[in-house]
């Protein structure tokens, strides 16, 4: 028997039309204002960007927007620190693909692996970026950026050969995590240098990865494995800083970075930062204890209350009254601080509005079946007030991200700021304002539309495995 | 405080068959103004089950939630199993751990795996390793009969799964009493058997049980006594035949009337 199917109708582009553009009296009305409208902005804005616009001012100092005042002999550490971070991102999405893989078999569900093509696909307004760099940097007679494409190419191939951490059997699975970590602090470091000083994040993550991964099962009493596993972590310390001490290699420190790469950097450090320093905030303002619930909610409401930009110059002029005489703030470190201590304030109201949003049956679940309250947050509460809120707090970083231009203000050379370079150039004075600017624009956008993208995304697959 | 006239019946049946493992003295608890629990005595005894029923608003869900200190009573004492419930959080948790507890709404770990719900308590608490941890688990899925289910998430389960495999979470602890807040209520009729079922089973396996539910099949056939409750009250208690064939109490009989 064939089930009766429900009949065809195909509609002719006219029907198509009329259904979409002419479909009663006021659809057809604005259809005939908005096409033509429509119709002229395209063609100007294809002048502009085709014909009349004079891209040379961008062409010429592709590499000044992209390092500002970084010293051009040590452009090196900034193509070592993207190889780097582009191995590094592919390690994690190969992970992250691969602990996918695993729940999905464990559950019974179909994976599918996104390719490294569906991932470009995905961050299609980077790629077009980076395509628009290459152009422009391709038609750049002055050719003072090292070979762009080779950069390219290497940062894509690396982390090609990065995303096959897919692979790994399950059981080394977190060594892809840690490598991915690792990575990146050195691809931070080949920048910011190793000297002896910058022991700290590297020995962190490899000493809390000794404690966890640890083989303890020998030992008898559970007060012998809890020794044995901090004098792990003390040795993996211990290891790192002897390192750092051996090595002893200075580089250029925030504080002489600028352009489109002090832009990512600062905004990713505030964001680093800012995530921990919100999520305990959020827990202090829903403490038992009356006065940590005060300062954090004091806190909290004054930075809330606060723009940005009074922040930061209070960050300039104030910040020096806190700090011990002597202490020497660079511009660039109080402004993160700056950044910092301001998005922190919003993390705390969003994780909070995440906790707030749990049934209350799921901490009930916990308490009676004994577990202890830090238990109970850090293994019931967090991980779904986490996952409910990633789209907004998302929504934060990216507009952190694009009000680290106001670090323009306080007189700090960010991506921004660049133009003033560009148009205080003989050539280009008082000519192609409104070129750089679009292509300024076009940079934060690239950007900012990738993490958006990445959110949805993350979002939806974190719903599915619930 | 009036207790005038307390029936024979009543006098006999607070007291537990046996020993007792909860004891209730005098309990009270307030909503605001509003009284929930007035005067509660109650006696449980080791390896009874006992059934509560009663209109909505009665009190029952808060009575049970009172043992394991979801809600902190008023007033009276409670004592689980030698221990007296009091603000010290170590005895609340000691209580915890003795007192498994079944929800009307599952409250089971949403992000995590079915195994993984079981696993947690015993593992954080009791510090098992994750072998003997796991093992033990798929044991218990056993018993509640979806052991192929382990490694799925709650979201892919019906209700009925979803009531078992939160009953063998609480069974992981190996509690000594099990508290039953309406299990069966929120789940479609055709997966109500299948819970109690798992019910039946293990109050035949010589669990302490205190059951809030309107499935009075279950009552007729498990308890071996019921609890009456209205208006924060216990009106009535007794065996189940007596309760069901002779009820004392106007109140006891116009609630039979309208359910039965």
């Amino acid at each position: 028997m064939t089930a009766a199917s429900p009949p065809i109708h195909r509609e002719t582009w006219i029907e198509q039309v009329k259904k979409n553009l002419f479909r009663n009296w006021w659809s057809g009305l604005i259809t005939v204002v908005l096409l033509p409208t429509t119709g002229y902005l395209a063609y100007r804005a294809f002048k502009f960007f085709f014909i009349n616009g004079q891209w040379e001012a961008v062409q010429v100092n592709l590499t000044l927007f992209m390092q500002g005042t970084f010293a051009r002999d040590e452009q090196w550490r900034l193509i070592a620190q993207i190889l780097i971070f582009g191995l590094a991102f592919g390690v994690g999405l190969g992970t992250a693909s691969g602990a996918a893989h695993d729940r999905a078999d464990d559950a019974g569900l179909v994976f599918k692996r996104s390719s490294l093509a569906d991932t470009l696909k995905r961050m299609w307004s980077l790629v077009a970026f980076i395509a628009l760099l290459l152009f422009f940097a391709s038609t750049d007679e002055t050719g003072n950026l090292i070979n762009p494409y080779l950069v390219v190419a290497g940062g894509l191939g690396l982390s090609f050969v990065g995303y096959q951490a897919f692979r790994l059997p399950r059981r080394l699975r977190n060594l892809g995590w840690l490598l991915t970590m690792v990575l990146l602090v050195l691809g931070f470091q080949v920048v910011s240098g190793f000297d002896a000083e910058s022991w700290v994040p590297l020995s962190l993550i490899l000493g809390s990865a000794a404690y966890a991964s640890v083989p303890t099962e020998m030992f008898d009493t559970a007060a012998t494995r809890q020794a044995v596993k901090v004098l792990a972590a003390l040795g993996a310390v211990a290891v790192v800083f002897a390192i750092y001490r051996v090595v002893d290699a200075p580089g250029i420190g925030w504080d002489e970075w600028s352009g489109l790469h002090l832009t990512l950097m600062t905004s990713a450090i505030a964001i680093v930062l800012a995530f921990p320093l919100g999520l305990l905030l959020a827990l202090a303002r829903r403490s038992t204890l009356p006065a940590l619930r005060l300062m954090a909610t004091t806190y909290i409401e004054v930075i809330r209350g606060v723009p940005l930009i009074t922040l930061l110059f209070m960050g300039q002029f104030i910040l020096g009254f806190m700090v011990p005489a002597g202490t020497d703030l660079s511009d660039i470190t109080r402004a993160i601080a700056a950044m910092t201590l301001f998005t922190a304030a919003y993390v705390a109201e969003i994780v909070r509005g995440g906790l707030q949003s749990l049934p209350s049956g799921q901490t009930e679940a916990g308490q009676a079946l004994g577990l202890a309250p830090p238990t109970i947050m850090r293994r019931i509460v967090l991980p779904q007030a986490l996952r409910a809120v990633i789209p907004a707090m998302v929504g934060q970083f990216i507009s952190l991200f694009k009000d680290s231009s106001l670090l323009f203000i306080i007189g700090i050379t960010e991506f921004l700021r660049v133009r003033t370079l560009v148009h205080a150039q003989a050539a280009f004075r008082g000519v192609a304002i409104a070129e750089t600017l679009v292509f300024v624009a076009i940079g934060y956008w690239a950007f900012a539309f990738a993490m958006s993208r990445e959110s949805q995304r993350l979002e939806r697959r974190l719903r599915v495995s619930r | 405080m009036t207790t005038e006239q307390t029936p024979e019946v009543f006098a006999d049946a607070t007291r537990a068959v046996g020993e007792a493992i909860i004891e209730l003295t005098d309990v009270d608890k307030f909503f605001g103004d509003f009284q929930a629990l007035k005067d509660i005595n109650m006696n449980v005894g080791r390896q009874e089950v006992v059934v509560v029923i009663g209109p909505s608003g009665s009190g029952k869900s808060t009575l049970i939630r009172c043992i394991n200190r979801l809600e902190k009573h008023d007033a009276g004492t409670i004592i689980v199993d030698g221990i007296e419930l009091s603000e010290d959080i170590k005895n609340i948790q000691e209580i915890r751990r003795e007192t498994g507890m079944v929800f009307q709404q599952f409250n089971l770990f949403p992000h995590l795996t079915v195994i993984d719900n079981i696993t947690l308590a015993p593992r954080q608490v009791r510090h098992y390793p994750k072998d003997q941890a796991e093992e033990e688990a798929m044991a218990l899925l056993e018993r509640v009969g979806i052991p192929e289910q382990a490694r799925k998430y709650p979201g892919q389960l019906s209700g009925g799964q979803q009531q078992r495999v939160a009953i063998a979470r609480s069974l992981a602890m190996k509690p000594k009493v099990m508290l039953f807040d309406e299990p069966t209520s929120a789940l479609d009729p055709e997966m109500i058997k299948e819970v109690l079922d798992v019910m039946v089973e293990l109050a035949n396996g010589g669990m302490t049980m205190i059951v809030v539910t309107h499935e009075m099949g279950f009552a007729r056939n498990v308890a071996n006594r019921v609890v009456f409750m209205a208006d924060g009250q216990i009106v009535e208690v007794g065996p189940p035949e007596h309760f069901f064939t002779n009820p004392q109490e106007d109140r006891t009989k116009l609630f039979l009337s309208q359910i039965l």
